[in-house]
C-alpha cells in the first residue's frame, strides 16, 4: 500500500464526526492552556488522562495531540502580547514578538506566528507520513537486544537534551525504572516491592504519578511567588504587510525544516527547535544586531520550528515506541490504558489509529488558525484571568479524575504523595520528565533484557556483539561522553 | 553543616541512596536467580545497586566546593495547604460526598493564595462544587456520592 493511500484512509478516520469533535476540542484546550500562563500541556494532559478512558483510543490520542500542538499556537499569543511565555517553547518568541507588539505591530506578529505554525504543521504532517513507515519497518526487525539498547539510547538522549544536572537526571531515570518495578511480576506472578499494600499489586498508578509530579507539584511551585501582571499590548491590524510576508516566508521554511529534524531527537521536540531556528535566523540575517528589537524573522522561524518539532516528535514515539518528552510519555500511558503498546506494531496492527492520528494533525492545524486569529479578542481577555481562580479548578479536576479511575480513595492519597515528591524534585533541581519516561519504559526494558539474556544463554555480551544493538549503545555512550566535556556542557547550558 | 556545599545535590543523593536501600530491603525475599534464569528480584536489585551508586555520586557532588549553590527556600504554606486540600478531598469523598469534598478542596487550596477575599472564595468554591456535580454526575454519570445525606 502506498503512503498516499494510507494517508487517505487516515484522513477518513480523522474526518469522522466524533474524531473531528475531539480534534477541535484538543485544539481549543491546547490554545486555552497555551494562552494561560502557568498551565502548560503536560499538567493539562496529566489532568485529562482519566477522561481518555471513556474515549476510543483514536479519539483520545487525537485530542491529546491537539492539546500539545495547540499549546504551541496559544503560547505565542501570550509571548507576543505580554512578554510571558505561556508555554516553554515560546520563550524565544518573546524576544522579538513582544518588541514588535511594543512598536504597534502585534497583529502582524500574531498573524505571522499563526500562519508560520500552520505551514510548519502541514509540512510536519507530511514529513511524518513519509518518514514513519520505513522507520517502523526497520524497528519491526529488532530483537530483544536491539530493543533494550534502543530504549537505553532513548532514555540517555532524553536527558542529554534536558536541562539541569546530567547525573541527577540519570538518578531520576533509575528511580523511575525502580518505581515501575512495583507490582506483580509478569513472569512469576509474585508481588514485588508492594510492601503488602493491596493497591500496589497492580503497580504504581500512572495517573496519580503523572498528575502529582506535573500538575500538583507545579501548582505549589507557581504559588511560591506572587503573581505579577504585565501590560497587555493592543492588537490593531491583524494583516501583515507585503514586506512582512516577503521577510517571513524564507524564515518559516527554514524553521519548519529545522523543527522537523530536531523534533526527531528524543528530548528535542518543541523547545530545542525554536531555539536553534532563532539562532540560525540571526546568523543568516544581514542585520543580526537588530534581533531582539522586533524582527519578524525572529518570530516566524521559532514559531514554525516549535510547531514542526512538536509534531515530528511523534515519529520516534509512533514507530519505535520511544517517548521523547513528558507529553509523549503521558500519551504512552494513555495508549497503554487502552491496551495498545506504542511501537512499530501500531502501524500494522492499528493502522486506523496510526494514520488517523497523523491525518488529524493536518485537520487540527487548519482548525487552529481559525480558532486563533478570528477569536483573538477572546484569548486576549483570557489573559486577564487570575491564577487564583483557575488553580483550584485544576485541583478539582485532578482529584475527581484520580478518584474516578477505580473509585479508590487510596489513589487520591497517592496523588498527595507524588505531589509532595514532585515538589521536592523541582526544588532540588531534578527533572521529573526523565523519571516519567523511565517509569513508562521500565517494564518493557526489563522484559527485553530478560529475553535477550535468555537468547544469549545468560551472556551479557550479547548487547555488544550484535551490531545494531552495539551501535545503539555506542551512540548512547558517545552522548554521555559528550556531556563530560566542559566546553560542550557549557554551550548546552547557554543554549537552554 | 559546613561540608554540604550544594544542599540540593546532597539531599537528592541522600534520598536516592535511602530509597535504594529501602527498595533493596523490600526486594529481599524475592528470588534473584541467575542471568539465564532471572528471578523476580534480579532486575529490581540491579536497579537498586545502580541507584545507590548514582545517589552516592550525586551526594559526593553536593559536598564538593566547586558546586556550591544555596538551597531555594521551601514554600511551606502552599506545600502544606495544597496537599492538605487533596487529602481532604480523599477523606471526604466517600463520607461526605462530592459537593462537600469539592467545596472543602477549593476553600483549603485557595488559602494558599494570600490575596483572596471571603466572598469570592465562597462563590468560587460553591460554583466549582455545582459545576462538578453537574458535569461528573449529571452529564458523565460517574457513580459518586453527591451529598452527605445520599447513601
Amino acid at each position: 500500500m502506498s503512503v498516499l493511500g494510507d494517508f487517505w484512509g487516515g484522513l477518513l478516520v480523522g474526518l469522522q464526526w466524533g474524531n473531528l469533535f475531539y480534534c477541535f476540542l484538543g485544539a481549543l484546550i491546547g490554545t486555552l492552556i497555551g494562552v494561560l500562563p502557568g498551565l502548560g500541556p503536560v499538567p493539562t494532559i496529566a489532568m485529562l488522562l482519566p477522561i481518555t478512558f471513556y474515549l476510543s483510543p483514536v479519539s483520545a490520542l487525537i485530542m491529546l495531540a491537539g492539546i500539545y500542538y495547540g499549546a504551541q499556537y496559544g503560547g505565542s499569543t501570550t509571548a507576543i502580547l505580554v512578554n510571558l511565555p505561556g508555554e516553554n517553547s515560546s520563550v524565544i518568541t518573546c524576544l522579538d514578538g513582544y518588541q514588535m507588539a511594543r512598536k504597534g505591530e502585534a497583529g502582524a506578529a500574531l498573524a505571522v506566528a499563526a500562519l508560520g505554525s500552520l505551514f510548519a504543521g502541514i509540512f510536519a504532517t507530511f514529513f511524518i507520513a513519509v518518514m514513519a513507515p520505513p522507520l517502523a519497518n526497520v524497528a519491526l526487525l529488532f530483537g530483544p537486544a536491539e530493543n533494550f539498547s534502543l530504549m537505553i539510547l532513548g532514555l540517555i538522549a532524553a536527558i542529554v537534551l534536558a536541562q539541569g544536572s546530567v547525573l541527577k537526571a540519570l538518578g531520576m531515570i533509575v528511580f523511575g525504572l525502580l518505581l515501575s518495578m512495583v507490582g506483580t511480576d509478569v513472569n512469576s506472578g509474585e508481588p514485588r516491592l508492594a510492601l503488602g499494600i493491596s493497591d500496589l499489586l497492580d503497580g504504581i498508578g500512572f495517573v496519580p504519578l503523572a498528575m502529582g509530579l506535573f500538575a500538583v507539584a507545579e501548582i505549589i511551585k507557581n504559588l511560591e511567588q506572587p503573581e505579577h501582571r504585565e501590560q497587555i499590548a493592543k492588537v490593531s491590524n491583524l494583516w501583515p504587510t507585503r514586506n512582512d510576508f516577503r521577510r517571513s516566508w524564507p524564515a518559516v521554511l527554514r524553521g519548519s525544516g529545522i523543527g522537523a529534524i530536531l523534533g526527531l531527537l528524543p528530548g528535542g521536540g518543541a523547545m530545542l527547535s525554536s531555539f536553534v531556528a532563532y539562532t540560525v535566523e540571526k546568523r543568516l540575517s544581514p542585520h543580526p544586531e537588530k534581533f531582539g528589537t522586533g524582527m519578524i524573522e525572529g518570530v516566524a522561524a521559532p514559531e514554525a520550528a516549535n510547531n514542526a518539532g512538536a509534531q515530528t516528535s511523534f515519529i520516534p514515539f509512533l514507530t519505535l515506541g520511544i517517548p521523547g518528552n513528558a507529553v509523549l510519555a503521558l500519551m504512552t500511558g494513555a495508549m497503554m490504558i487502552h491496551g495498545i503498546q506504542p511501537g512499530p506494531e501500531v502501524m500494522t496492527k492499528n493502522p486506523d489509529l496510526f494514520w488517523g492520528l497523523i491525518a488529524s494533525m493536518l485537520i487540527g492545524n487548519i482548525m487552529l488558525v481559525v480558532i486563533n486569529l478570528p477569536l483573538l479578542p477572546i484569548w486576549v481577555s483570557l489573559l486577564r484571568v487570575p491564577y487564583k481562580l483557575f488553580y483550584p479548578a485544576i485541583l478539582v479536576f485532578c482529584c475527581i479524575g484520580v478518584y474516578s479511575l477505580n473509585n479508590s480513595v487510596n489513589e487520591v492519597f497517592f496523588l498527595v504523595l507524588f505531589g509532595f515528591l514532585g515538589y521536592f524534585l523541582l526544588k532540588w533541581g531534578c527533572e521529573p520528565a526523565p523519571l516519567l519516561l523511565a517509569f513508562v519504559l521500565g517494564p518493557l526494558l526489563e522484559e527485553n533484557f530478560r529475553r535477550a539474556m535468555r537468547l544469549s544463554r545468560g551472556d551479557p555480551s550479547t548487547f555488544i556483539t550484535q551490531p545494531i544493538s552495539a551501535a545503539l549503545l555506542a551512540l548512547a555512550l558517545v552522548l554521555l561522553a559528550v556531556l563530560v566535556f566542559p566546553a560542550i556542557r557549557k554551550r548546552r547550558q547557554d543554549a537552554l | 553543616m559546613r561540608f554540604v556545599r550544594n544542599p540540593a545535590d546532597a539531599y537528592t543523593g541522600l534520598a536516592l541512596v535511602c530509597f535504594a536501600l529501602f527498595a533493596w530491603w523490600a526486594a529481599g525475599d524475592l528470588r534473584t536467580g541467575t542471568a539465564l534464569q532471572m528471578g523476580p528480584g534480579y532486575f529490581p536489585k540491579l536497579l537498586c545497586a545502580l541507584q545507590g551508586i548514582l545517589g552516592l555520586a550525586i551526594l559526593t557532588n553536593g559536598l564538593a566546593p566547586a558546586t556550591a549553590a544555596p538551597l531555594e527556600p521551601v514554600a511551606a504554606r502552599p506545600l502544606v495547604l495544597i496537599l492538605a486540600s487533596i487529602a481532604f478531598f480523599g477523606l471526604a469523598i466517600e463520607r461526605l460526598g462530592l459537593a462537600v469534598a469539592v467545596f472543602g478542596l477549593v476553600v483549603i487550596s485557595s488559602l494558599a493564595y494570600r490575596k483572596i477575599g471571603i466572598a469570592p472564595l465562597i462563590l468560587l468554591a460553591a460554583g466549582l462544587a455545582v459545576f462538578s456535580l453537574f458535569l461528573f454526575i449529571k452529564v458523565l454519570g460517574l457513580t459518586m456520592m453527591p451529598w452527605p445525606w445520599s447513601r
